[in-house]
């Protein structure tokens, strides 16, 4: 007798159980798909610069600083961001328009407060000898996002080679900012 | 024979008659034939989306990176009277690799939110019935009493993805699969 009424109060039990089991749906999949676009840009605080240059003089400051800031988001496989200031000539970054010029060696760019430096290396934009790097960035895991700035001051140096016997006149030129991610 | 005697018999063959006609108007039955019923109403829950797939445009760094829709769940039940809860749950089969790139790089599921029926954005970061540990999130439950065993209900759910935790995700194409389902108990 004992035997039964245990048999049955399992039997009890396990119906109870069954009837406690979760009754679920389908699964509804909802394919997710998030496009985090490549960009690099470069902004400047402003886009002019004046000279009020003095023959043979060493020292001709530019009327303003400039700062460049390089943001980017880049790719896994990117490894260096170089963010260049260039010429598109070496021989006449600034001229005159009939014949007098201002090579881009006698260009110099003092960036983050750092020593004056002439344009006078191949880079990736521009002319032969007629850029300068500002910026080489190994790009890592931690920063495929980031940005980087360059306060610049501009200087004309009228004290070499033939400089000295620059002409009168309004010497007009572009000089370029621009960043490369690479491979 | 007199006059009552007369009457005497008169009346004896009247209730000899009566009782003949009565006993002829007992009805006559069968054996009761038994028709067993069964009508079964299944237990039964659905769960209908209305879209499939969601896009985001994603700007490195920013909290808010919407989904291109919104995707109402619509979840349609007929239960037993022992049930007392439906749930709907949305999950990532793997809380660290919610969305990916197929190079590594992952938005895990702690930052992709869900607002269901326009209230707060909740991050898909808890352990719910279905797919992987702290990957899920219950977005509803509801509880089914006497007169409600049958019903229906909607949830409208809007997507962002929260990128201002992980700024220095490399700019790529994420894809992933969520998944909604409910269950009752």
């Amino acid at each position: 007798m004992r035997t039964l009424s245990i048999a049955a109060l399992v039997l009890v039990m396990s119906a109870s159980l069954a009837s406690a089991q979760a009754i679920s749906s389908g699964a509804q999949p909802i394919a997710l798909n998030a496009t985090l676009a490549e960009s690099l840009t470069v902004a400047l605080t402003a886009n002019a610069v004046n000279f009020t240059l003095a023959a043979g003089n060493a020292a001709n400051p530019g009327s303003t600083p400039i700062t460049a800031t390089t943001s980017w988001v880049l790719k896994p496989g990117r490894t260096q961001v170089v963010v260049d200031a260039y010429f598109l000539a070496a021989a006449t970054a600034l001229s005159d328009g009939a014949g007098d010029n201002i090579p881009s060696s006698a260009f110099t760019i003092s960036d983050n407060g750092g020593a004056a430096a002439p344009l006078v290396n191949t880079v990736a934009f521009g002319g032969a000898n007629a850029g300068l790097a500002l910026e080489t960035i190994a790009i890592t895991g931690a920063n495929k996002n980031s940005k980087v700035t360059d306060a610049m001051t501009f200087n004309i140096n009228l004290s070499t080679g033939t400089l000295p016997q620059l002409p009168a006149a309004i010497y007009t030129g572009t000089l370029n900012i621009q960043a490369q991610a690479t491979p | 024979m007199t006059r009552f005697g007369t009457i005497r018999v008169a009346g004896l063959i009247a209730v000899v008659v009566m009782a003949a006609v009565n006993l002829q108007a007992q009805a006559v039955s069968s054996g009761a034939q038994t028709i067993a019923l069964n009508a079964t109403l299944s237990e039964a829950i659905t769960l209908n989306v209305s879209a499939n797939a969601v896009n985001f445009n994603l700007t490195a760094g920013s909290a808010n990176n919407p989904g291109s829709i919104a995707i109402t769940a619509t979840t349609t039940w007929t239960l037993k009277p022992n049930r007392g809860n439906v749930s709907l749950y949305a999950f990532f089969s793997n809380s660290a690799s919610a969305l990916n790139d197929g190079a590594g790089d992952n938005i895990p599921s702690a930052d992709f939110q869900i607002s269901d029926n326009g209230g707060a954005f909740a991050a898909l970061t808890n352990t719910v019935p279905f797919g992987g540990a702290n990957a899920g999130l219950q977005v509803a439950n509801w509880k089914v009493v006497g007169n409600n065993k049958q019903g229906t209900r909607n949830d409208t759910l809007n997507f962002n993805i929260n990128l201002s935790t992980i700024p220095n995700l490399p700019a790529g194409v994420y894809t992933g699969t969520l998944t909604l389902q409910v269950q009752a108990i």
